[in-house]
């Protein structure tokens, strides 16, 4: 006979030791820096997750959200998001812009399709100015939910500076011409050779329209003026040119002619895209730049240099000879021909205003020898013609983006205008409030990460091509398939949850409870003792203070 | 019965009442996830047994008996050899704190070990008598305040060393003998699994952090007891049969004030001049420790960095849990 238990005993989760609890472990989805340096938005994390499971197509649908030019971008982008990168801190940056290329390149070799968020049309017309990258990110993000677009373009070709200005070595032209023609399969109408203001009025397009983007770029190149080195006057001759101007025209496919020796001015990309391009047509190219290098610049007058750090190493690579801290004192002629220009010390670019008023150091002359002086010195948007658009703003229906309307002349910064002009638009046509992602609230750096949980490995790069100054062909190649696995992979996930269990091993009272896809927080024996948060790699883990 | 999670058993579930980050509690819950609940548990005095069996309510889900202070491994001995009798083939696991295994516990465990037991002793090693508030153990190391061991004129904490128990069980001519530590769960893990897989006596000695005891913020258990390892104050080894079979890798010696510097009962040495000198000593044991099992150079099959590497989906989990689930559930 067993003998009977005087007790039963109980089972302790009849007791909550929830109640013991002073803080409390919370789950948020944070935005990384990457997504806020971006200035796209774009939700890298979320499609390098994807990525990282070789859903392939589902992340380039994450990525064209907020940017419908990945195999672009992923080429010309100055990849702001990598500075920024937390993955910087344990070993380098994941290497977002590649990751972008191979989405956005195995998107057009796939032929996949954009998607038409609504089906119903919706009601209202807009207009929008120029076929750049911010009038097309505009367009996209309209026509996908319905609304009927029409793009106008003083030019042959859509693209903006896209096409114009950069160079097909760093963006060949059918990369850009097939992300676009995907753009337009939405159904937009693209009007060319339609210059609002010239051909197509102001008044006829406000009649038609309800709503109108302005999206006009800078087009017209500061010019150099031999008298007080101030914007006015000198006209394009075959020894002096604009950056652009000279830009426009190789992309337009015409066949220049250039001397041996060329003098470039300048220190932003422009003024690298020039230098690079002239030494593709066979010139020696010095390269005049105001600025100080990269890293090392004189913090009380000087800046360093606009242009792009690996774009100066990619000049010098191809033997542009770059010279810093150097102003055009005048230029030398010997008749109809220049000679050459004489260059001086820069003390100071700028004047207290902002104006462009250079002081050169008398008695450091020095004689650049060059047959041709292309000036890179800046542009700005061209009103002609626009009177009244150019006055009005929201209220009125007209929005304004891109390079008109930013200090930041990046294509990127044009794409993100594009969107927030959409949005607002449609938010002004519902009479709704304009909302904003919830997790942008959140930020997360990696001092609250715990980076050894992550493995260390090295980043990959596309390969760099041999025959890069015989021609214009593309310099930097995709990455390979094996590399896109690994590299999607160096993603630290920051902020948002990629299901390492470490809360749900680590948690001593098992109130962690892992389900299919997540995790839970059972809050009744939960006591607050803060390891999950702690201990989770990537800062999913917030504690707050319990409240009731 | 708890069901809550379909991933594991929770042999040890919700509602003990350790203190807030317990390390002794999650050690315990991982090793019996490991292990499951087809296992008869022994458990010696001490705060383990009291914080999961207050009140007449049990955490445990599993077949579990409470010996008393000293005799554990005698009780475990016993239920061995009585489920030897009945041919059954139920796994006997042991489980104590430091003063239950090193101190009060020895001599029972050396018979078991000596007599050839199929026994896992499962040492949860918090270095000091915490349930009855905090006093100095055999285990308790050099220079820590304890309430019996407080820094004054004589000495800055415990005057004595910790004693080295893993040498002592290994010199039984024991089958496996290993140390472990919650802040490597993979590793852990491994050396669960293993142990599971010899007949005979074995025995696992893991360090548990004491958010009470040890004066440290209750969140940092798992940190800490990382740092006991990177500093090379508690290196993790395997034994079998008396030889040194395996040890984890230092990829980085860290400095022992990394470790020292998050727990109170360390926070006297940083106040006085003889403070100093025992942070030195401190240091030429964590030295010494690391020289004598190779730490730095053995080659081995991961490291300090690479057995705590988080991967997307998981690290992979507990034995089987959802058969033992449903067996549990068809038990019922
Ligand atoms: C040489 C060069 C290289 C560059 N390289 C890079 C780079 O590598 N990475 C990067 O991020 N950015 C780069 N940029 C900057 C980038 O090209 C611009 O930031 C971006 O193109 C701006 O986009 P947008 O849509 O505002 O204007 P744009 O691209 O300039 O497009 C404006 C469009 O509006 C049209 N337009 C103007 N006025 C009218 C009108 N009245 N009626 C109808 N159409 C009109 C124009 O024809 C043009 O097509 C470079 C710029 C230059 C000049
Ligand atoms: C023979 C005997 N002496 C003293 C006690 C009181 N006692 C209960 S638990 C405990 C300390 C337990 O220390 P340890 O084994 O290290 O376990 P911990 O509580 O630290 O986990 C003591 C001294 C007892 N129960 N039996
Ligand atoms: S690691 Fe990933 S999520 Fe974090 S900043 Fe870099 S790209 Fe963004
Ligand atoms: S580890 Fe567990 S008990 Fe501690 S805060 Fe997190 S959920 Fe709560
Ligand atoms: S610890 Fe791991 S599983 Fe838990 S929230 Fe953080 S990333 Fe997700
Ligand atoms: S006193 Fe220490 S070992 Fe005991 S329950 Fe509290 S934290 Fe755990
Ligand atoms: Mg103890």
């Amino acid at each position: 006979m067993t003998p009977k238990l005087e007790i039963e005993p109980g089972s302790s989760n009849a007791y909550h030791t929830g109640a013991w609890r002073t803080q409390q472990p919370v789950y948020y989805d944070k935005w990384p820096p990457c997504s806020q340096t971006c200035p796209a938005s774009e939700d890298i994390q979320s499609w390098l997750a994807h990525a990282t499971e070789q859903q392939w197509q589902a992340a380039w649908r994450k990525l064209t959200e907020r940017n419908p030019f990945p195999a672009t971008m992923g080429r010309i982008c100055y990849h702001p998001c990598e500075s920024a990168c937390n993955r910087k801190h344990l070993d380098s940056a994941v290497n977002i812009h590649a990751m972008e290329r191979y989405l956005g390149d195995m998107a057009l070799v796939q032929g996949w399709r954009h998607q038409v968020l609504h089906e119903t049309p919706q009601v209202q017309r807009v207009a929008i100015i120029g076929a750049g990258p911010a009038g097309l990110s505009c367009a996209f993000q309209l026509a996908r939910r319905g609304y009927p677009v029409t793009i106008f373009d003083a030019q042959a070709t859509p693209g903006g500076t896209l096409r114009s200005g950069i160079p097909s070595y760093r963006l060949p032209k059918s990369v850009l011409a097939s992300e676009i023609d995907a753009i337009l399969a939405l159904g937009i109408e693209l009007r060319l050779n339609s210059r609002v203001g010239v051909e197509v009025s102001e008044s006829d397009l406000l009649d038609a329209f309800d709503a109108t983007f302005l999206a006009i770029g800078t087009q017209r190149p500061r010019l150099y003026s031999e008298s007080s080195g101030q914007d006015n006057g000198t006209t394009p001759s075959h020894s002096v040119m604009s950056g652009i101007d000279f830009l426009y025209r190789l992309n337009r496919g015409e066949a220049m002619q250039l001397p041996k020796q060329v003098a470039v001015v300048g220190g932003g990309n422009t003024a690298i895209d020039v230098a690079r391009c002239a030494r593709r047509l066979g010139a020696a190219v010095t390269l005049l730049c105001p600025q100080d290098p990269h890293g090392s610049h004189h913090h009380d007058l000087g800046t360093e240099m606009p242009a792009s750090q690996q774009e100066v190493v990619e000049a010098e690579t191809e033997g542009v000879n770059l010279r810093y801290r150097v102003g055009v004192r005048r230029l030398v002629r010997s008749g109809e021909h220049l000679s050459g220009v004489e260059i001086a010390h820069v003390d100071r670019v700028h004047d207290r205003h902002g104006h462009f008023n250079p002081v050169l150091f008398a008695g450091t002359e020095e004689f650049i020898p060059a047959g041709l002086a292309i000036f890179a010195i800046g542009q700005e948007a061209d009103w002609q013609g626009l009177g009244y658009l150019s006055q009005v703003g929201e209220a009125e229906g007209v929005w304004i983006g891109g390079d008109a309307a930013s200090q930041a002349k990046l294509a990127v910064t044009a794409v993100g205008s594009g969107y927030k002009a959409a949005m607002s638009m449609m938010a002004t046509f519902k009479n709704e409030a304009l909302l904003f992602d919830a997790r942008k609230k959140t930020k997360i750096t990696y001092k609250k990460m715990q980076l050894h949980y992550y493995p260390k490995q090295s980043r990959h790069e596309g390969k760099v091509s041999e025959a890069r100054l015989s021609g214009f062909t593309e310099v930097v190649k995709g990455l390979v398939d094996d590399n896109a696995k690994h590299e999607a992979k160096r993603c630290l996930s920051c902020g948002v949850c990629f299901e390492c269990d470490n809360c749900w091993h680590f948690c001593p009272d098992a109130a962690v409870i892992k389900k299919e896809g997540g995790y839970t927080i059972d809050y009744d024996y939960c006591k607050g003792c803060g390891i999950c948060a702690q201990e989770c790699p990537c800062g999913h883990i917030e504690m707050e203070p319990v409240t009731d | 019965m708890d069901r809550r999670d379909p991933f594991r058993h929770n042999v040890l579930t919700s509602g003990h009442r350790a203190c807030s980050g317990c390390g002794e509690a999650m050690a315990a819950r991982m090793v019996s996830d490991l292990i499951g609940p087809d296992a008869i548990y022994i458990n010696a005095t001490g705060c383990l047994q009291v914080f999961t069996t207050h009140n007449q309510q049990s955490a445990w889900q599993a077949p579990w008996i409470h010996s008393v202070f000293a005799n554990a491994a005698a009780v475990a001995s016993g239920v061995e050899a009585a489920l030897r009798a009945q041919r059954k083939k139920t796994p006997v696991v042991v489980q104590a704190g430091d003063g239950g295994t090193f101190d009060i516990g020895l001599q029972c465990l050396s018979g078991m070990i000596e007599r050839g037991h199929d026994v896992l002793f499962v040492c949860y090693d918090n270095e000091a008598y915490m349930n009855t508030g905090v006093q100095r153990s055999s285990s308790t190391p050099h220079a820590v305040h304890t309430t019996t061991s407080p820094p004054g004129r004589v000495s800055q904490g415990k005057r004595h060393l910790k004693k080295d128990l893993i040498s002592i069980i290994a010199a039984h001519n024991m089958p496996y003998a290993a140390t472990a530590t919650i802040a490597y769960f993979p590793d852990l893990k491994a050396k669960v699994e293993k142990a599971m897989g010899i007949t005979g006596p074995r025995f696992l000695h893991l360090l548990s952090p004491c958010p009470l005891g040890w004066a440290h913020d209750s969140a940092l258990s798992v940190s800490v007891s990382r740092l006991a390892v990177e500093t090379g104050l508690f290196p993790l080894v395997e034994l079998e049969h008396g030889e040194l079979t395996g040890v984890m890798r230092l990829a980085e010696q860290k400095p022992v004030e990394a470790y020292l510097r998050p727990q109170g009962r360390f926070k006297h040495l940083f106040d006085s001049k003889e403070g100093g000198v025992e942070l030195r000593h401190l240091q030429a044991l964590a030295d010494a420790r690391i020289r004598r099992y190779g730490l730095l150079e053995t080659d081995t099959q991961w490291d300090t960095h690479s057995a705590m590497q988080s991967a997307r989906h998981g690290r992979g989990g507990y034995a089987s849990p959802m058969s033992t689930v449903e067996a549990l559930n068809s038990d019922a």
